[in-house]
């Protein structure tokens, strides 16, 4: 493109802006507001699974031997299974020491437990799982190795917790999604009609511009690039407000949570994420302006 | 310069623009179509700068057939002639240098060679003082004159004018057409319609006489008034 055609679209676009400005401003809040809700999701995706990491340091698997597991042995099993790569520590637990502890947790109720013969609870390896390796599936497929070894009766891990915290993951991935996409498709038919509404506005002149035989391009670049700047307003919008209500809610009233949470602080946007959520809107914008170009401008 | 073949366009379901039309234009001819209203004025020149496909026939500009030209060709084609319109059809929130050096702007010539073409065309016009207005702060005669000079910034090989002096009062429009005739005189080949035969029997040329949008006929003019 030529230097006199740079300045000449550059013109159009600020007019145009300046005079649909209202028109524009709505359209970059709406897609702020879209960009927003999505960053938002990510937001808290990241941010419950840095909890759900923080919470995983407590995941325990507890192997139950069978009666006829002597403490040499148990002592034994234990020693094997601290030097799985997925284990992070591993105690073993008599039958005698399980029923101390177990009378223990009882504390003052511990009197009903008079009369109870001393050997009715299992001898375990209790285990404490490697960070890397905490994931449902990851503990599953251990779950299943330990069960097939001899000695061990039965397996014992935080199913339900576990499958709760998939739950939640895929959930808020799911909503991000369907949420995120309705959004995006309503910002987008937002702005295909933005553009409408400026190429109507410029009728007499569009119409003039092909009179004196100005290439169709040029007749073109100044809406497409209007929806661009409409997108990257828009972009830089949302993360002006995701930051200002990260900032907000953590300081505050999420503030108790952060220590739940692996690295003991709620996390922001990544850089690669802020990229993500300014191509989006740029996307946004163009893909729109191209569609009500290509509709609109005959 | 122009060449018309057998050129109909009918409008459906029953109206008639032209109907059957075929003449020729040599280069550098002063060439006036003239006719009453709704005789077909505006759509033959309409046709000229393929603002609208013809029914039948061919339209040949330059050696070119320009009867099914579009988008880059078609661009390209506009830029080297000058149209000037019944209404002007300037920018309104463009001045009249904006206006102007649009015409030369879509050239791609650097915004400086465009400024000054158009400054020069604007004061060669009468206009040296007024080339920061806006159109709806100018007069019809002003407003005129600019559309003059946008049609003349890129040194077409043809203007086209359509009713260029329609709306102005007999001293201006007597002036205008002079300014025509100094462009013709300078090599352009220039084509006016008008209804106006009291004006253009007073310069010298060729007229094409429509009617009910047919030609015809056609004479010579001696002209008196194309000497200042
Ligand atoms: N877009 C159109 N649709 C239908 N009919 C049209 C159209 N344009 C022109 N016509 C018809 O074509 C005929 C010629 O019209 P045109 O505008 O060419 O006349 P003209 O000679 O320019 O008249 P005037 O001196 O009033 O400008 C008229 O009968 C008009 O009704
Ligand atoms: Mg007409």
């Amino acid at each position: 493109m030529k230097s006199t055609h740079v300045v000449f679209v550059a013109g159009r676009v600020a007019r145009s802006l300046r005079e649909l400005f209202w028109t524009h401003l709505l359209t970059a809040g709406i897609m702020a507001m879209t960009l927003s809700v999505f960053g938002g999701f990510l937001l808290v995706q990241d941010n419950v699974r840095a909890l759900v990491r923080g919470w995983s340091d407590e995941i325990q698997v507890f192997v139950y031997l069978g009666d006829g597991v002597d403490p040499a042995a148990g002592e034994a099993l234990r020693a094997r299974l601290a030097a799985y790569p997925e284990v992070k520590s591993a105690r073993y637990v008599s039958k005698a020491r399980a029923w101390e502890e177990f009378g223990k947790t009882l504390g003052s109720q511990s009197g009903i437990l008079e009369g109870l013969d001393p050997g009715t609870l299992p001898a375990s390896v209790d285990l404490e799982l490697r960070s890397g390796h905490r994931s449902r599936e990851a503990v599953l497929a251990l779950v299943r190795r330990l069960a097939a070894l001899e000695g061990v009766q039965d397996v014992e891990y935080p199913e339900t917790w576990l499958e709760k915290m998939r739950l939640l993951m895929t959930g808020i991935e799911w909503l991000k999604w369907v949420v995120g996409g309705f959004l995006f498709l309503v910002a987008f038919l937002i702005v295909v009609g933005t553009i409408k509404l400026a190429i109507v506005a410029r009728q007499d002149e569009i119409e003039i511009m092909q009179l004196v035989g100005a290439p169709d391009g040029l007749i073109k670049a100044p809406f497409v690039i209007e929806g661009m700047v409409q997108g990257l307003i828009g972009a830089g919008l949302a993360l002006a407000l995701l930051r200002a209500a990260f900032s907000l809610l953590t300081a505050d009233l999420l503030a108790p949570f952060g220590a739940l949470i692996a690295g003991e602080q709620f996390v922001f946007l990544s850089a690669a994420q802020h990229v993500h959520l300014v191509l989006m809107g740029w996307l946004l914008g163009t893909a729109g302006s191209m569609l009500s170009v290509k509709r609109h401008l005959a | 310069m122009i060449q018309l073949h057998n050129v109909s366009k009918l409008y459906p379901p029953d109206n008639t623009g032209v109907r059957d039309i075929g003449f020729q234009v040599e280069d550098g001819e002063f060439v006036f179509l003239c006719g009453p209203s709704g005789a077909g004025k505006t759509t033959l020149l309409r046709l000229l700068f393929r603002s609208e496909p013809v029914t039948e026939g061919q339209v040949i500009v330059n050696g070119r057939n320009i009867t099914r030209l579009k988008g880059k060709g078609l661009a390209a084609f506009r830029r080297r002639l000058g149209l000037v319109f019944q209404d002007f059809k300037l920018i309104p929130h463009m001045n009249a240098l904006e206006n102007v050096s649009l015409a030369a702007d879509v050239t791609g010539v650097s915004w400086r060679q465009s400024r000054r073409k158009a400054f020069a065309l604007l004061s060669e016009l009468g206009l040296k003082d007024r080339y920061g207005a806006l159109p709806p702060a100018l007069s019809g005669g002003e407003q005129q004159r600019v559309a003059i000079a946008r049609a003349l910034v890129n040194d077409p090989e043809l203007v086209l004018a359509d009713e260029p002096t329609g709306n102005l009062d007999p001293e201006m429009a007597e002036e205008t057409m002079r300014l025509f005739a100094r462009i013709q005189r300078r090599g352009t080949t220039v084509l006016i319609a008008t209804h106006d035969y009291r004006l253009l029997r007073r310069f010298e040329g060729r007229v094409l006489m429509m009617r009910q949008g047919r030609l015809v006929g056609e004479q010579y003019t001696a002209g008196a008034a194309a000497s200042p």
